[in-house]
């Protein structure tokens, strides 16, 4: 029995750990349930509609979530394109082809990196706006961009921010590979090129790819620095899925509909409520699978916990 | 200082091959502390050197100098040479010499198999398919031969695709003299390969180092071991190592039996007496 | 003996290409470090920590953003702490199987992982709206100390795991009790774990705009929160957060710096203080 000694008396700490775990998880269930509460509304009254739907006038009762899982899903592959090369790049560079009495060096590139991880996002929004918009801007200008506001931006700046964690995750999934194999593989005759492909690479895979998934996480639930750069237009559903064109214009993901004035306006009305809680519920929905998946990869199955 | 003792070889072969692998003056030091002093040995080719000696003298560290794989452990300085038919690894335009290929041509085994992933026929051409870029065609016949040699072939050759990380630590270990004898080496180094076996397999190992000596091209081998009946058994010639001055030194060497029967240094007898591998 | 020229090439080219990645990381990083300190640092004269805002953020100092954020962090903490503890001692001590214990990790990796928006949301119907708490300072800590709960409780099981299993074993064999071993041995051994996961936790709390964005925090006219209901409080993020929407104006340009310096002079001091039990805990672990 949870909690009681052999002899049947109650054990305190026992007792309150597993309340104050039991807690803990309620909240965060309780989130999720409040969201789903909350939105029942907006199911009632749209249905899946809302999950296919293309517009957004809240005035006008119509809610769509697509143009903004749409805006979402741009911004992010581009952060990641520009992430994962260049985080993975370093992380190799700085975990195998350093030479071997660097580590001093690499313990202070560590450090370093993670410093910038805990960098707040409204600095790096900041930064986006103050410096990285007209950089854009400029980019851009054989397309004739309304602004320098643009789902380029957007995924541009999140890309910044995520490379600390892919570096980082990456480094960490690259050292758990015994250092036996390199010696071995490099005793056989192989190059350091060849010994980082074909021998560890294929082993860190799951690590890199919870690194990779993990930094999706993290691009897919900022909030802040894409609010600032990223122009909040609603509506913004291309005409061809796969044109490049709207990275060149103002767009919308679920965080920077979530992060606006108009959650504020729909409190009092249950519909327009019911719409943004949606919102929250697929956000929630999405992340929590993509960080588990993640997650799941990271902590090799049942040994080490 | 130590006097280098040169292995007396006119005395047995008048016309006596150079030695494929011989070591001058090596000292390995880290700090500006000696880990290994004056160094010096030759190996005959196709004979068997067998290193000896207490834990903590420095064979693993004398046997990476060998294939230069001690350029991959840090803070580590080399002074003196190591030469490789003749041609010097660490002096002179040594250092800029494609190591690669040189690794390829002298292989190293471990006290713990080391098992790529894949599948055993991955693992056993590994370093084949890149330091001699074999073609295709040729790789199931460089595959069995290897396995052969390995005396691994009966066991494995209906499951070729099998993970290599399913085979036992016995098995694993003769995995990796067939993944080194796939590139067809001259230089054989082994680093205790028998020390984590069970002796059904230690028995199957020690017979491949026979074979190998008796082939039709020999391979020449280094074997570091701790157990005296390994090394009388298989050993040509033995260098014993033994910590003077804090630093590992080879304090003698000579022919196996030789040596065993009648030991000089105080450091041998001491080590010989204790019966047991220290 | 001569390198075959592809084996080589492909080498040469492979580091090449990494050495690149690594050193446009290198430049991208020192720049943004580079931006902050050259746009900032000029405009951190004493008086800018002592003032108080005006001119909706034209000039005067961030006072009352400092303090209020101190206060949030505060707050974050004390909700956090105990939770975490008792979470991180569920993982250590009183959940028997491996697949158990590894599924709660995973969980809480997943938990930490939540946009920060999701908490404000919830946080905007739970506190102003079903307590009626208006904005409250509160509030504002409640949601930080939930969502920094994952990262204190991995720190500290983190330290718990790698504490070696002699100490353990040499309580029970004085005939120590569970409860007992926890108190006097694992809790003590595990302070660093628990003071460095806090000084991270509180650099990420300190640092988060969208959990205070709707139930805790305003722009202009909070001193100190006096009681509960109604009682918001500046913070510095907050305050960067709303600034930076209207940024054209040049003067409120050098003050949105000099507070974004002060942001990530507290954050990094915060997460400096953590670094050298982190270190001597990598340490160990290394050595083990």
């Amino acid at each position: 029995m949870i909690g009681r000694r052999w002899d049947g008396r109650l054990e305190m700490t026992a007792v309150f750990s597993w309340g104050f775990t039991s807690l803990a998880v309620a909240t965060f269930l309780g989130m999720l349930v409040l969201f789903a509460a909350q939105s029942l509304p907006l199911w009632r009254h749209a249905g899946a509609g809302f999950l296919s739907g293309t517009t957004w006038f809240f005035r006008a009762g119509q809610f769509g979530v697509l143009p903004m899982v749409y805006g979402t899903a741009i911004v992010s592959a581009v952060a990641l394109l520009f992430a994962t090369p260049l985080g993975i790049g370093a992380a190799i560079f700085t975990a195998e082809l350093l030479p071997r009495g660097a580590r001093r060096t690499r313990l202070a590139v560590k450090t370093a990196v993670e410093l910038l991880a805990g960098i707040p996002s409204v600095v790096y929004g900041l930064l986006g706006v103050l410096l990285l918009r007209d950089f854009v801007l400029r980019l851009l200008a054989p397309w004739d961009p309304l602004s320098g506001d643009t789902l380029l931006t957007g995924g541009l700046l999140l890309g910044i921010m995520v490379l600390p964690t892919i570096i980082s995750l990456s480094d960490d999934a690259l050292g758990g590979i015994a250092g036996s194999q390199r010696l071995a593989a490099r005793a056989l005759g192989l190059t350091r090129a060849e010994t980082v492909l074909k021998v560890i690479l294929p082993q860190a895979l799951p690590g890199l790819a919870s690194a990779v998934l993990l930094g999706l996480g993290r691009a897919l639930g900022e909030t802040i620095a894409v609010f600032l750069v990223i122009g909040r237009q609603d509506n913004q559903w291309p005409e061809r899925l796969l044109s490049l064109r709207p990275l060149t214009e103002a767009g919308q993901t679920l965080t920077s509909k979530l992060g606006g004035s108009e959650t504020f306006l729909a409190l009092d009305d249950p519909l327009h409520w019911g719409a943004i809680t949606g919102l929250a519920l697929v956000l929630y929905a999405g992340v929590a699978l993509v960080s588990w998946i993640g997650a799941r990869l990271a902590l090799p199955g049942g040994g080490r916990a | 200082m130590l006097d280098v003792i040169r292995r007396d070889s006119e005395e047995s072969d008048p016309a006596a091959a150079p030695a494929v692998l011989a070591a001058r003056n090596l000292t390995v030091s880290t700090g500006g502390r000696a880990l290994l002093r004056a160094v010096g040995l030759d190996v005959a080719p196709g004979s068997v050197l067998g290193l000896i000696g207490p834990s903590g003298a420095g064979k693993t560290t004398l046997l990476r100098c060998l294939n230069r794989l001690i350029d991959l452990v840090p803070d580590l300085t080399v002074t003196g040479d190591v030469l490789f038919h003749g041609a010097p690894m660490y002096g002179g335009g040594g250092r800029r010499m494609d190591v690669d290929s040189l690794r390829a041509r002298i292989g190293m085994i471990f006290q713990q198999p080391v098992v790529f992933p894949g599948s055993i026929a991955d693992n056993v051409l590994f370093g084949v398919r890149h330091t001699a870029r074999l073609p295709r065609r040729e790789r199931p016949e460089r595959l069995e031969s290897a396995l052969r040699e390995a005396a691994l072939w009966p066991e494995v050759e209906h499951r070729l695709g099998d993970a290599a990380a399913s085979l036992s630590v016995g098995q694993q270990q003769r995995l990796c003299l067939a993944r080194a004898l796939a590139n067809q080496p001259e230089v054989l180094l082994l680093d205790e390969p028998t020390s984590s076996l069970d002796p059904r397999s230690t028995e199957a190992i020690e017979e491949l180092v026979l074979r190998l000596r008796e082939r039709h091209t020999p391979v020449t081998i280094v074997l570091v071991t701790h157990n005296l009946r390994q090394a009388r058994r298989l050993a040509d010639s033995l260098a014993c190592l033994a910590v003077r001055e804090r630093a590992g030194e080879i304090v003698e060497q000579g022919e196996c039996g030789e040596l065993l029967s009648r030991p000089r240094s105080p450091e041998l007898i001491h080590f010989l007496s204790k019966g047991a591998p220290l | 003996m001569r390198r075959s020229v592809g084996r080589g090439w492909i080498d040469r080219a492979f580091w090449l290409a990494c050495a690149l990645c690594a050193a446009c990381v290198g430049v991208l990083l020192a720049g943004i470090a580079g931006a902050i300190l050259w746009r900032g640092l000029p405009v951190l004269r004493p008086g800018f920590l002592t003032a108080v805002s005006s001119e909706a953020g034209a000039s005067g100092g961030v006072r009352d953003e400092i303090v209020g954020t101190l206060i949030l962090i505060t707050t974050a903490l004390l909700v956090s702490a105990p939770l975490a503890t008792g979470v991180a001692l569920v993982h250590a001590v009183y959940l028997r199987s491996l697949p158990a214990r590894r599924r709660l990790l995973v969980a809480l990796y997943t938990a930490n992982a939540l946009p920060s928006i999701l908490f404000g949301i919830a946080g905007m119907v739970v506190f102003s709206r079903f307590f009626g708490w208006g904005k409250s300072w509160l509030a504002g800590g409640l949601l930080l100390g939930l969502m920094i709960l994952p990262t204190l409780s991995v720190a500290l099981i983190e330290r718990l795991r790698s504490l070696p299993r002699k100490y353990r074993e040499a309580a029970s064999a004085l005939g120590l009790t569970r409860a007992q071993t926890v108190w006097s041995v694992l809790l003590p051994q595990c302070a660093g774990g628990l003071l460095s996961g806090a000084l991270l936790g509180l650099a990420r709390a300190a640092g988060e705009t969208a959990p205070i964005l709707f139930a805790a925090a305003v722009f202009s006219g909070a001193g100190l929160p006096s009681g509960l209901r109604d009682s918001p409080v500046a913070a510095l993020p907050y305050h960067i957060f709303v600034l930076a929407q209207d940024s054209f104006d040049p003067s409120v340009e050098s003050h949105l710096w000099g507070a974004a310096c002060v942001l990530v002079g507290l954050v990094l001091g915060l997460s400096l203080l953590a670094l050298p039990a982190r270190l001597r805990a990598h340490e160990e672990a290394q050595n083990a």
